[in-house]
């Protein structure tokens, strides 16, 4: 992604290097704030960033925020941690056991690029339109990122270290819980941090197509009633949610992969 | 992927898990398992894919759609490449650019598309702009970590010789920076066809989302599943077809692929 090792000159101070980082975002809101001041721009179209604001404030102040912030936030981690349950087990299966693998591996690499929001209207159809057809679609959505990524990582254990764990006595679940899972669990986190990602997008793309609340519902009817300060603040909203969840599971994986080699 | 396996098989060793569950799909729907209203047996959706076909009916579909995600990831690719190694090579255009990028970075893309509805209204236009924005992140990182990491002697050697910036540009830069291109955009059509998908359900009177969802809507789930597996199957060719040329004209260029 973006790269952490810029050429720092002299390693300037945290502060300053933040300032550095965050200024230039500075400098374009308030450039977008005074072209919608100056009038350049039909300010119903696009209004300024300070109008913005100021209705995130003022929606999340008086609550009507939270229910859809809630509904999604609580769909998205359902899905993802259905899919985390089941999808890690299975790869990590499916990466020790050959007929696991023979199975399952053409099915999901087949299957893989199939865009799975095709699926909505056959899992409303199944699920109802409430809260279960959209958890069961995150949920299907997820499991691809952590069953190819366990899969890999339990693949690429090197059978040395299992050989010497069982020539020493261990029984085949030890070997699973003492060498695979830990040399697998870098790569099962790379899928998890895909699979965040892909929990949040689609909530939301699930709400704008089939209502029933949440922040997707919410930017739909923002834009029914062609209210962009709300559509804005709603987007402003559900991108701080998709990067405090990417930063929390970041931050997993820093404690418990802190021995791991070559990891943040 | 799969461990090579090297007997005549092999292939057939690797479509069986997938046959034997079109199989059991199969026959759970002709044993009456499986409830016509829960799920059409495959042998009606391979009917409706026929009819879809035979009929010429999915094609002005097809083409829309195709349209829509061709021409935003084509903007996507344009604007991405030539934005992503400016940035590489000049500081000014780095420091305009990478604030609005930074900004955009966390939205999910789909997210965009009630906003563009309201901008650009609910025709093709709206579609285009939200499926270029959102296959241009890829490709402008691709392009700009690529154009950066452009080995330095490569440079100097060609200015050595007299080589004009321009040229360098043209010749030395865009060459070693297209193995990384090619990647972010295997990746940007991917997204395309998500953002296409998704938008199509929100907004439209033609193109393959709609078909899917209108289909859903009167409950013709034969047809509907028919044109999901013919989506899948037009987004599996797109991403082959890309790996093939790739290895047609990039030759020169060890692809681990």
């Amino acid at each position: 992604m973006r790269s952490r090792t810029e050429p720092s000159q002299g390693e300037p101070s945290r502060a300053a290097g933040a300032l550095a980082r965050y200024l230039p975002i500075g400098v374009l809101l308030l450039a977008w704030e005074l072209v919608t001041r100056l009038g350049w721009v039909n300010p119903f179209v696009f209004p300024p960033v300070s109008e913005i604001l100021l209705r995130w404030i003022a929606l999340i102040g008086d609550g009507s925020m939270f229910t859809p912030l809630k509904d999604t936030l609580w769909r998205a981690l359902t899905g993802l941690a259905g899919a985390i349950a089941v999808g890690v087990p299975l790869g990590i299966l499916m990466g020790r056991q050959r007929w696991a693998e023979w199975f399952f591996e053409p099915l999901f690499s087949f299957a893989f690029p199939l865009p799975k929001i095709a699926l909505i209207p056959l899992f409303v159809q199944w699920f109802g339109l409430f809260d279960l057809s959209k958890v069961m679609l995150i949920f299907t959505d997820c499991l691809f990122p952590l069953v190819v990524f366990s899969y890999h990582g339990a693949k690429g254990v090197s059978p040395i270290y299992v050989w010497s764990a069982q020539a020493r006595g261990a029984s085949p679940w030890r070997v699973l819980r003492r060498v695979v899972l830990p040399m697998a669990l870098a790569s099962v986190y790379d899928g998890v941090l895909v699979a965040v990602v892909v929990a949040l997008l689609v909530a939301v793309v699930t709400e704008m197509v089939s209502g029933g609340s949440g922040l997707g519902q919410t930017m739909i009817r923002a834009y029914r009633y062609g209210d962009v300060r709300t559509a804005f603040a709603t987007l402003l909203t559900i991108s701080l949610i998709g990067a405090a969840l990417y930063r929390v599971a970041q931050a997993l994986r820093g404690r418990f992969l802190s021995w791991h080699v070559g990891e943040a | 992927m799969t461990t090579p396996r090297r007997t005549w098989l092999g292939p057939l060793a690797s479509v069986a898990p997938l046959l034997i569950v079109l199989a059991a799909w199969q026959l759970a729907s002709a044993a009456g398992a499986l409830p016509k209203a829960v799920l059409p047996a495959l042998t009606d959706v391979a009917k409706a894919l026929a009819a879809l076909i035979g009929s010429g009916e999915i094609f002005p579909h097809t083409l829309a759609s195709l349209a829509r995600a061709g021409t935003g990831l084509a903007v996507a690719v344009v604007v991405g490449i030539a934005l992503g190694i400016a940035m590489a090579r000049m500081r000014v255009v780095r420091l305009a650019f990478e604030p609005f990028l930074l900004l955009i970075y966390p939205v999910p893309k789909p997210a965009l598309i009630p906003l563009f509805m309201i901008w650009l209204g609910i025709g093709d236009f709206s579609k285009i702009a939200v499926i270029a924005l959102g296959c241009l992140l890829p490709v402008v990182t691709a392009a700009f970590n690529g154009a950066r990491s452009v080995d330095e002697v490569l440079l100097w050697s060609a200015r050595a010789r007299g080589v004009s910036e321009r040229r360098l540009l043209w010749r030395v830069v865009l060459p070693a920076t297209l193995p990384q291109i090619a990647t972010g955009v295997r990746t940007a059509l991917a997204i395309s066809i998500i953002i296409l998908v998704s938008s199509e359900f929100l907004s439209s009177q033609e193109g393959l989302g709609y078909l899917i969802s209108s289909y859903g809507g009167v409950g013709a789930d034969d047809s509907m599943l028919a044109v999901v597996i013919y989506l899948a199957a037009i987004g599996y060719a797109l991403d082959r077809l890309y790996l093939a040329a790739l290895r047609r004209f990039m030759s020169w260029h060890a692809f681990a692929h």
